[in-house]
């Protein structure tokens, strides 16, 4: 039906816009010439139109009025009354027929303008009826596509009704609908088993057939480009009216990156525990030494291992700093004091310090002037210390490390160059993340818990200044800070 | 007894106030914070027994203990490793050492397991 009336309306076809009216308009129009041809060519006889034409028009107006609603039936009473109105007047009447004539135009007119409002309101009506519904699939066709998820809908013999763009995402692989879950082997693998995501063996599959709903079930899977990715399945069964299993809408989410991230929560964890456990055993050591010590009543010996004590204790309490900085960072609790204070005398003290602990460098003060910072004094000194520690740590060969201070228009620069082992392009884009060190726990090559950059970054930002790095694999590297005059 | 022990762990603070315990008690000891060179060590001190770190700069304690146990001069020292890492008691064990012990620890604790083996 619908095809037949769509065939009837070559304006659908073009498309229904604002210029639908002139359809209406030009066939009324050509109606009235044609019967004009008629009467006066073809029969001769001026009064032969009249009544056919009615019959005719009204035909006209029902077909506008339902295609284009009131409108369209509208603009055809106009035409067809007018025309009338020419016929009235143009015609050998008399006086009487022409009263008579124009009474009829009016009362027609009226009748057909009537027609018009009743077949466009149903006409409208019956639009928004299926217009409806057309738009409700399309609607739920638009969300389903576009949720952040990936959707599979299979019916109960695994064959795939829907599937949309995330799920293609998620995969890296196309399921045409009325593919079979289980048939093609070369499909996604699971990455522990190797079994293919969707074969017979695998649990999701089997899920989908058996008609179990699955609640947030892990896989981790090797993608056919090589990616290796984690995915949440949560799977429900769909039932007809009569309760009969017809079909499975499973929801699969890509949770790489949070497995990911509780991945370097866990290695962070392990390498802290370790980290902390050290200085208790040396500590605990040293402790039964000096009781040993005392009970010998050798004093230097003694004084020797409470120096180491202290220094046990010191590198706890250093750690436990740390870890309290980045939680007071992710809470962000980590307040500033703000003073006056000459940056460069705080580097010396820094430097004479730090200094004393290696042998194998030789901290070099490029700058020495006088330079006045509005800044949290303790901060500094803690972001000056890791820049410090972090390049005699990464230059185990020794060597020089440059400390200068440099003044621009707004800012002043403070750089710490090393000539040690260098950081690659790639790593340097992570340094500054905070767990980044630790990240393969198993593989330590160098101690620490890896905060001190991600801390020092936080520190130098919230005093509205920068750190980056320039370096150079095998090179060196350079550290540099600014803070806000 | 006067038994030999070669300490490897690449924290100084552990090998120094280690070293001065166990030497207390008599043992001769001597030690390194670098793993490469167990096994030039082994040959020259001829340890009677290794406490070996699990965890360490640069390398793996459970690759030179499975080295040790499988070379037929150096599987007959006994090898206790050590370990501030949670679950390294199995790696140990996986490694072939015929102790572990976890850090920290109480130093009786130590002495108990050295007994053991003397």
């Amino acid at each position: 039906m619908k095809k037949i009336f769509n065939y009837l309306n070559p304006i659908e076809r073009l498309g229904n816009n604002e210029y639908s009216f002139i359809f209406p308009l030009v066939a009324n129009v050509a109606l009235c010439i044609l019967s004009e041809v008629y009467s006066y060519g073809i029969v001769h006889d001026p009064m032969a139109v009249g009544t056919y034409i009615i019959f005719i028009n009204v035909a006209f107006i029902i077909y506008f009025s339902f295609r284009d609603g009131i409108s369209g039936g509208i603009i055809s009473t106009i035409i067809t009354v007018l025309y009338y109105f020419y016929i009235i007047y143009n015609r050998p009447y008399d006086k009487t027929q022409i009263a008579t004539g124009i009474d009829t135009a009016l009362s027609i007119g009226v009748i057909y303008i009537l027609l018009a409002i009743i077949i466009g309101w149903l006409k409208q009506t019956i639009d928004k009826l299926i217009g409806r519904e057309a738009n409700e699939k399309l609607w739920l066709q638009l969300i389903l596509q576009q949720l952040a998820v990936g959707v599979i809908i299979t019916d109960n013999k695994g064959r795939v009704l829907q599937t949309n763009n995330q799920l293609e995402n998620i995969l890296g692989i196309k399921l045409p609908s009325g593919y079979i879950l289980g048939k093609d082997k070369h499909l996604i693998r699971r990455s522990s088993t190797n079994i293919p995501f969707f074969a017979k063996q695998s649990s999701i599959y089997q899920a989908l057939k058996a008609h179990k709903s699955i609640i947030r079930k892990e896989f981790a899977m090797r993608r056919n480009d090589g990616k290796d990715i984690f995915v949440q399945v949560d799977s429900s069964v769909i039932r007809n009216k009569n309760n009969r299993i017809v079909a499975a809408a499973s929801i699969i989410s890509d949770i790489t990156q949070e497995k990911e991230l509780e991945r370097q929560k866990d290695d962070f964890l392990s390498m802290a525990s370790h980290e902390l456990k050290t200085p208790i055993t040396s500590l605990k050591m040293f402790i039964d030494l000096q009781t040993q010590q005392l009970k010998e009543n050798d004093a230097t010996k003694a004084v020797y291992y409470n120096e180491r004590i202290r220094d046990q204790a010191n590198r706890l309490k250093e750690l436990t700093n740390d870890l309290l900085d980045v939680s007071r960072i992710k809470t962000n609790k980590l307040g500033l004091k703000t003073e006056d204070f000459d940056i460069a005398e705080v580097i010396h003290d820094i430097v004479e310090s730090i200094q004393g602990t290696t042998k194998a460098h030789k901290i070099i003060i490029k700058n020495t002037k006088k330079q006045i910072v509005k800044a949290d004094r303790y901060r500094i000194y803690q972001v000056l210390v890791n820049l410090l520690s972090n390049a005699i740590k990464y230059s185990p060969r020794g060597k020089k490390i440059f400390v200068q201070i440099n003044k621009d228009k707004n800012s002043i620069v403070v750089s710490v160059q090393d000539f040690g082992i260098g950081i690659s392009k790639s790593q340097q884009e992570r340094i500054f993340d905070r767990l980044y060190q630790v990240s393969e726990p198993r593989e330590r090559t160098y101690p620490g818990l890896g905060l001190g950059l991600y801390i020092s970054k936080e520190i130098v930002e919230r005093h509205k200044g920068n750190l980056w790095v320039e370096s150079q694999k095998g090179k060196g590297s350079t550290f540099f800070f600014s803070l806000p005059l | 007894m006067n038994k030999r022990i070669l300490i490897v762990d690449d924290d100084v603070d552990i090998i120094e106030p280690l070293s001065l315990l166990l030497e207390r008690k008599g043992y001769t000891i001597a030690s390194i914070t670098k793993g490469k060179e167990i096994y030039e060590r082994v040959k020259n001190f001829k340890p009677d027994l290794i406490l070996l770190d699990i965890l360490m700069s640069g390398s793996d304690g459970r690759v030179i203990c499975k080295r040790l146990k499988k070379d037929q001069l150096t599987k007959k020292i006994t090898i206790i490793m050590m370990s501030a890492h949670p679950g390294a008691d199995k790696d140990s064990e996986r490694a072939g050492a015929d102790d572990f012990i976890a850090k920290p620890f109480e130093v009786e604790d130590l002495f108990t397991i050295l007994q053991k083996y003397s």
